[in-house]
């Protein structure tokens, strides 16, 4: 049953690496350039901001951004923990997050085992019209979806934001996993139901651990995608204490002037979570998947 | 093995805080206002003179009421912009709440019925004798949700307008007067264009670019012409004098540095900072923006004064409290705005940079807020206030921003105004 797997491809891609070492030519060389280049470009806007978010307000105004700090002040960050309850809405956002992206993965695996390998008859029309859940605009979503919420009493409840994007992250999902596993290997669900697995047994001991990767991209993706939403949450979360991270960030934007050292700290603030998330999640992940693979 | 124990123990937890998250959802609803909390929303930032004023209207508000808590928040901008009319249609309202004042945020709430009328109690707590004419006329509004006329649905303890900020040591430095006449102004900003210097902070990526515009249109315009661009009374006509002197006008300052070209991509965060380096020694704006700069302008000293030349300026009343039609209490309310208004309230306002409603400047120790109460009292008593150029329609602000840009990579004035003219028509078509 892992004949598939068992094929050494960690060996081949370290031989293959060293052989470009090797004949490293100036191509490569420059590939590096740029990417050092580009690498640069998308860190300066998050060193930009770190400076600002630490610079002493004096400085600001008397310099302007690009001034580099002659000073140390946490008072944009401490300014913004204040105002906005910021531990409140880590707290929310982690929670938001951490429930939808493992109930849609959930929502998805069933879904796509149903239609990848179940082969259900217009897989392609259903598939198509999950999506119709991404490619609509949220906000013209939002007035039904309001309706809803009221009706069923959910409106202003964490719980209406993750039922919502337990569903809309949950089609994406359905869509990229059932392309994934209608190219599931016959030969592994053959060997399964001859061993009398049921299709039960199937799909959580044979067709998820083999999917694993594919089920933690999705993870880790329906958790930053989730924990980004700002219309949604916006609209729904209306007490204070129910607002996400991105929602408590829009409290310093005024209606004519915001301070810039604020918003620089709290970009901070609002940005590293999901990093810390990304480097963590990303490593266990794909380590849990080689093992659950082997078996 | 051990790996997948690790994600299930994950699952079974997330999906227990779930459980534990639906329970505490429904039990959330329930904590609605009871009569001993005031509900109060706004959404002026920390630090700014509202928000210190306000501050002191609660202290107020809960001496006069023994056994009242005020239960305050402080809401995005964004939020309440965006969803006011979907929170008010819900049973999570506030009893109080602030909420800009104009056609399409004030009047459109009035017309859907979900703001409670307070034509009597303006009437009773003497509201309508407070604010001059001139500043009644955003806190009234017809049936159709048109300001200027009709029941009172909001009352504003401040005011705003534009004005030029000036940067008084640069001035000194190139021997430059306080201009009062469009000669003078022009004159000094050739002065410093030589000089090298852009004369004018702007932002074309924000509210400023298109207010230049509307002070320069304003200097032509006469007041029934800003009542029939504002409140629909009779045609309006963008091919007009006053608007083809505004982006030829405009396009020349550009044209000349007066205004830099590149400041096409600005926002005002940006252009109030190009003031405050003294990169630029003028900033046309609002007068949000005094409260600011006297605490952070610490290099050099600056004042400010009317765009010079014009009878008409740009400038109203501030934001609104209102108090939506589901408040649960709706008398408190009420004596909460009559807070609001009191003289230590309004005294609050002026010493920290904002306009206040009333004339006295007594008690107000920086001469900076001195000059801007009088500057403003000269625009009220001469009827000079024009209100904003994005009042009009409620997309007006996204096609005043578009157009201005367009203005100034270089687009014909003509075919500018043709974009204003339309947008602003079809609008108005659909009012009926």
């Amino acid at each position: 049953m892992s004949a598939v797997l068992t094929r050494r491809r960690p060996a081949r891609g370290k031989l293959a690496r060293h052989g470009l070492a090797k004949h490293r030519g100036p191509a490569a060389w420059l590939v590096l350039a740029a990417l050092a280049v580009l690498t640069a470009a998308v860190l300066f806007p998050f060193a930009l901001i770190a400076l600002n978010a630490f610079k002493p307000p004096a400085q600001y105004s008397a310099h302007g951004p690009l001034s580099f700090p002659d000073g140390f002040s946490t008072g944009g960050v401490s300014t913004f923990w204040q105002t906005a309850d910021f531990g409140r809405a880590l707290w929310n956002s982690v929670l938001i997050s951490g429930c939808v992206c493992v109930l849609a993965v959930l929502l998805s695996i069933l879904n796509a085992y149903a239609l990848g390998i179940g082969r259900v008859k217009g897989r392609t029309w259903i598939l198509g019209a999950f999506l119709v859940a991404n490619f609509l605009p949220q906000e013209g979503l939002v007035y039904p979806l309001y309706d809803m919420a009221k009706a069923a009493g959910l409106y202003d409840t964490p719980l209406a934001v993750i039922i919502i994007f337990t569903v809309i992250q949950g089609a994406f999902g359905t869509y990229l996993l059932s392309s994934v596993l209608s190219t599931f290997p016959p030969e592994l669900l053959e060997a399964a139901r001859m061993d009398g697995a049921g299709r039960a047994r199937i799909l959580w001991r044979v067709v998820v651990p083999v999917s694993m990767p594919t089920i933690g991209v999705l993870l880790v993706f329906f958790f930053i995608w989730t924990w980004n939403e700002f219309f949604l949450p916006l609209v729904f979360l209306v007490s204070n204490s129910n607002q996400t991270v991105p929602v408590a960030l829009g409290t310093l934007q005024g209606q004519h002037i915001m301070n810039p050292l604020t918003t620089s700290g709290a970009a901070l603030l609002g940005v590293f979570p999901t990093i810390i998330f990304f480097l963590i999640f990303q490593r266990t992940l794909t380590r849990g998947v080689t093992v659950g693979a082997v078996k | 093995m051990p790996r997948r124990k690790t994600v299930g123990l994950l699952t079974a937890g997330l999906l227990a805080l779930s459980g534990a998250l639906a329970a505490c959802g429904s039990s959330g609803g329930s904590a609605a206002s009871s009569p001993k909390v005031l509900k109060v929303w706004w959404y002026e930032g920390n630090g700014s003179a509202y928000q210190i004023a306000w501050d002191q209207a609660i202290k107020d508000f809960e001496k006069q009421h023994p056994g009242v808590t005020v239960q305050f928040s402080l809401k995005s901008f964004n939020q309440m912009q965006q969803n006011a009319s979907m929170i008010l249609n819900s049973s999570d309202v506030p009893d109080v709440m602030e909420y800009n004042k104009g056609d399409a945020t004030t009047g459109l709430l009035s017309k859907q019925g979900l703001l409670t009328d307070l034509t009597s109690e303006a009437a009773t707590y003497g509201w309508d004798k407070l604010l001059s004419p001139g500043l009644q006329v955003t806190a009234r509004y017809s049936p159709k949700g048109v300001m200027g006329s009709g029941d009172w649905y909001g009352v504003s303890d401040y005011a705003e307008y534009l004005t030029v900020y000036y940067n008084k040591d640069m001035f000194a430095r190139y021997g430059i007067g306080v201009p009062t006449t469009m000669a003078e102004l022009t004159a000094a900003m050739a002065k410093f264009a030589r000089a090298g210097i852009t004369p004018f902070a702007n932002a074309g990526n924000d509210y400023m670019a298109m207010q230049y515009l509307y002070e320069m249109e304003l200097s032509q315009s006469t007041p029934a012409q800003v009542q029939n661009y504002e409140r629909y009374t009779g045609q309006v006509n963008f091919h007009d004098a006053a608007w083809t002197n505004a982006v030829n006008t405009f396009q020349d300052w550009i044209s000349k540095g007066y205004i830099a070209k590149d400041s096409v991509g600005l926002t005002a965060t940006q252009a109030g900072n190009d003031f405050e380096t003294g990169k630029s020694p003028m900033l046309m704006s609002g007068s949000w923006w005094a409260g600011t700069f006297e605490t952070e302008i610490k290099n050099f000293s600056w004042g400010t004064f009317l765009w010079p030349g014009n009878t008409l300026n740009a400038g109203s009343g501030g934001n609104l409290f209102v108090v939506p039609k589901n408040a649960a209490n709706k008398q408190l309310a009420y004596d909460f705005i009559n807070d609001t208004l009191q003289p230590d309230v309004e005294k609050l306002l002026a010493n920290n940079g904002a306009v206040p409603i009333s004339d006295s400047t007594a008690g107000v120790t920086n001469p900076l807020n001195v000059q801007l109460i009088q500057n403003f009292q000269t625009l009220a008593k001469s009827n000079g206030l024009a209100y904003y150029p994005d009042w009009p329609t409620p997309s007006f602000y996204n096609t005043l921003l578009a157009q201005t840009q367009d203005l100034m990579n270089g687009a014909s004035g003509s075919q500018v105004l043709s974009a204003l003219q339309s947008n602003y028509d079809q609008y108005v078509s659909s009012l009926g």
